[in-house]
């Protein structure tokens, strides 16, 4: 039996720690979110104060008062029991990898083979965060790692800033359309 | 390309009014004057300061254009549109340009409209006769509802995607000039050789003679830099360069004086500028038959997405296809595609090896509804609401 979870309809935003999850789903939330963050005693707290570790939740409401969730996924693989949970039923799933990291190519790859399953059902978008102030590895170089691991189709990935809705609104659009590029926007 | 000197009836520049232009012609015929025809023409806010107008055939509201018209008979009159031919009898011994505006020929062509007009003692207002000419987009029934993406145009698509007709479906017909651009004439075919010197020679390459600074510097990952400003850089892409222009040089840094420029990743600039340049053409030499691919999504949020641009990114970075049979799969105009082709090509992302024994089995077409029941509806509303509220 499904789920109460799983019947809603949902995307999924996870990714390494400070890539900006929280960030994003409160870009594009309707609602103000809810987060259950808590001061980080790992090495998580090198990189930010506080981190989520449970999940974060927004809401997108559609015409006729039909909701979407977005669930957030805390970053630290200690919790990463919870992603199959949270990403159950999903539409499809935002993956965000934070290039400032010292192996976000090493990230991004372990993040695709924990949601195997789930993309294979459905659909992932990849969002690369902190490419200003971190340059390197290019956008090309996410495509040839993604081309070993032999997804089909190539997934989009794109430079996005979390806090930008417009970035946030492209990945989700371009998940969209990979899992129907019939779909119509005219 | 040379400059146009247009024989002018008079010393004094032409007092141009952009009567019925959209904003994006508006710009680029701006930047044109500012550039190179300062002695020729220069603009005017109002009708009454007016010696010529230009008017944009194609854009709704032609109509109290004209009415605005009918008391100054002595205003002259150049119109423009993507099919001249269909409007030229109705507005007739006025001229009718075609898009996209020669902008070598076109102040010669105002200062001609403007002397002629400077002759008419009483003329009638210039409203047309004949009714206005059909809608130039394909042909369809009245009753059939209008497939995806054949509604209603807005002037920006009008801009960015022009409005040509669709090709043959399969080869054999002789192809129109008009379907293809020489990149050679645009910022896009400078910017492809500077990016070309740049990563061969590992030093940072400048386009000289522009107002203002743009270049590439190779890095690991090349970047274009540039002080032209993002609203700028839109009508200086759509606009043909005189040949003079743009020499590609060497130099040993960019951006000194330049306060503070723009950084892109050169594979977005590339594709932005190709796009703008291309306004739903071809590059010269392209085959629209020839089976392609996508090697990769563009980075969209950074790259321009022309109209249908993800949908044309999703299924073509699945399956080989030529442009002419991804349009048709997704039931949009073929216009739409030879842009994603043309920005593609520019910024690396177009896979041209045949690929045919190894090639993943390509869809039929998209998913439909029948094929994901509920799935699509959903998704659907979701794109809506984003489409909606970015």
């Amino acid at each position: 039996m499904r789920s109460e979870r799983a019947r809603h309809n949902k995307i999924i935003f996870s990714g390494t720690v400070g890539a900006g999850k929280s960030t994003a789903i409160n870009a594009l939330s309707d609602i103000a979110t809810v987060s259950t963050e808590a001061v980080a005693s790992d090495a998580t707290a090198r990189l930010k104060p506080t981190t989520t570790v449970a999940m974060d939740y927004g809401v997108l409401n559609l015409p006729g008062g039909e909701k979407v969730m977005l669930y957030g996924t805390p970053g630290q693989e200690r919790f990463n029991f919870m992603w199959d949970i949270l990403s159950e039923g999903g539409i499809g799933l935002v993956l965000l990898i934070n290039n400032a990291n010292p192996d976000p190519l090493q990230d991004l790859e372990g993040y695709l083979r924990a949601f195997r399953q789930f993309i294979a059902s459905t659909a992932v978008t990849i969002g690369v965060t902190h490419m200003d102030s971190a340059p390197e590895p290019g956008l090309d170089a996410y495509r040839a790692r993604l081309i070993t691991l032999g997804l089909s189709p190539m997934p989009a990935i794109f430079r996005a800033d979390a806090r930008s809705r417009d970035d946030v609104a492209t990945l989700v659009k371009a998940l969209l359309y990979t899992l129907n590029p019939g779909l119509n926007d005219a | 390309m040379k400059r146009a000197h247009p024989g002018s009836p008079t010393a004094q520049p032409s007092a141009l009014h952009l009567l019925h232009v959209g904003s994006m012609d508006a710009r680029l015929i701006g930047l044109s004057i500012e550039r190179h025809w300062t002695r020729s023409v220069r603009l005017v806010e109002t009708l009454e300061d007016a010696q010529v107008v230009l008017i944009d055939c194609d854009r709704p509201g032609i109509e109290a254009a004209l009415d605005q018209l009918a008391g100054h008979p002595r205003i002259g009159i150049v119109y423009y549109a993507f099919h001249p031919k269909d409007h030229a009898p109705r507005f007739q011994p006025r001229p009718v340009l075609g898009k996209p505006l020669n902008l070598e020929s076109l102040p010669a062509t105002l200062a001609q409209a403007r002397a002629d007009a400077a002759h008419v003692i009483a003329a009638a207002p210039p409203r047309p006769i004949a009714p206005p000419p059909a809608a130039s987009a394909p042909a369809a029934t009245p009753s059939a509802p209008a497939p995806l993406g054949h509604s209603l145009m807005t002037d920006d698509e009008r801009d960015l995607c022009g409005g040509m007709d669709d090709i043959p479906a399969t080869p054999g017909s002789p192809l129109p000039d008009k379907l293809f651009f020489n990149p050679d004439d645009y910022l896009i075919g400078r910017l492809q050789q500077a990016l070309a010197l740049a990563s061969a020679s590992g030093r940072p390459h400048l386009i000289s003679g522009l107002p203002r600074l743009i270049g590439i510097e190779p890095r690991p990952v090349p970047v274009c830099i540039t002080a032209f400003r993002e609203n700028q850089l839109r009508p200086l892409a759509m606009t043909q360069l005189p040949e003079s222009t743009g020499r590609i040089v060497s130099t040993p840094i960019i951006g000194e004086g330049d306060s503070p420029p723009l950084q892109r990743a050169a594979e977005d600039f590339l594709w932005n500028a190709a796009a703008w340049a291309a306004r739903g053409r071809l590059p010269a030499g392209s085959d629209p038959y020839r089976p392609v691919r996508l090697r990769a999504w563009p980075n969209f949020t950074c790259a321009f997405a022309s109209p249908h641009a993800m949908r044309i990114a999703a299924l073509w970075t699945r399956t080989q296809a030529s442009p002419v049979e991804i349009a048709t799969r997704l039931g949009i105009p073929h216009r739409y595609v030879f842009s994603v082709y043309s920005a593609a090509s520019f910024a690396g992302l177009l896979d041209t090896t045949a690929e045919h024994e190894n090639a993943p089995a390509a869809p039929p077409s998209p998913p439909t509804p029948s094929d994901r029941p509920a799935r699509p509806s959903i998704l659907s509303r979701i794109l809506r609401k984003l489409r909606d509220a970015v």
